[in-house]
């Protein structure tokens, strides 16, 4: 599959480090939330029907649970999907945010804001508090950098 | 931003009050024999959580939260007394650094 396909031209935009974009959906790590997904839906929809049979055996209460569990269960595709395609807008460098929302506001973690402004050249008039608190960020972001998504931070 | 962390902060109060009802009233009345309470609290959690989800989504996009704390935020609506605890998280590690990272009003506010 490596060299099959020629690669789409969003692949082209982005080098990545190995390969075609879409190559981080077999990490372990994500394969391990593809299989999540597909037990938590399946699952999801099971109690649906669960319930559904409860509550044509006479339990009233069970219509309410009947419609909720796939409710849930495509509640859990949609983030399943958006989740992926947030992370291959991520990959490709496009910078995620809502036209609605004002540039850059959203975008970046904080960190990566703190470490673009330290590694930026410094300014004259630059505070030198705010320095200083931006190298203090910068620190902090490269001491969780290798755990950061598990921090909550993509990394 | 802001609209939708206040949106999550009155979802995650109101449906940990409910589920704290349900888990700690409902559930011991309906052990006792008297079904009412966790009947119509188990619905009205169920309805409230489905909003819960939707604003705590939002919020973590928002946020461009990982899938890890986005995951916690949303099952913390169903574990009692989680979203208390969830809530303070995310603001002390996600909403307060965002909210501090945006740009300032055009107009200075004078303290």
């Amino acid at each position: 599959m490596e060299n099959a396909a020629p690669a789409t031209p969003a692949e082209d935009a982005a080098p990545a480090r190995g390969g075609p974009v879409w190559r981080f959906l077999i990490q372990p790590r994500w394969v391990g939330w593809h299989l999540l997904m597909v037990v938590s839906f399946w699952g999801m929809l099971w109690l649906g029907d669960w319930q559904f049979h409860r509550a044509i055996s006479g339990n009233g209460l069970s219509w309410a649970y009947t419609f909720e569990w796939p409710l849930f269960a495509c509640f859990a595709v949609v983030f399943w999907a958006k989740t992926i395609k947030d992370e291959f807008r991520i990959k490709r460098g496009l910078v995620p945010g809502t036209a609605e929302s004002a540039p850059g506001l959203d975008d970046l973690p904080v960190t990566v804001r703190a470490v673009q402004a330290s590694t930026a050249p410094p300014e004259e008039d630059e505070d030198e508090e705010l320095s200083a608190y931006n190298a203090y960020l910068a620190r902090l972001n490269a001491e969780v950098k290798h755990h950061g998504r598990w921090h909550g931070w993509r990394s | 931003m802001k609209a939708a962390v206040l949106r999550y902060r009155v979802m995650a109060y109101i449906t940990g009050v409910v589920l704290i009802v349900l888990c700690f009233v409902g559930i011991p009345l309906q052990v006792a024999g008297h079904p009412a309470v966790a009947n119509d609290v188990g619905v009205l959690h169920g309805i409230l959580y489905i909003i819960y989800l939707v604003c705590a989504w939002i919020l973590s996009r928002k946020l461009a939260l990982a899938t890890k704390p986005t995951v916690i935020m949303l099952l913390a609506g169903t574990i009692p007394i989680m979203t208390f605890i969830v809530e303070r998280w995310v603001t002390r590690r996600f909403i307060n650094p965002a909210l501090a990272a945006q740009p300032q009003p055009a107009q200075p506010v004078r303290p």
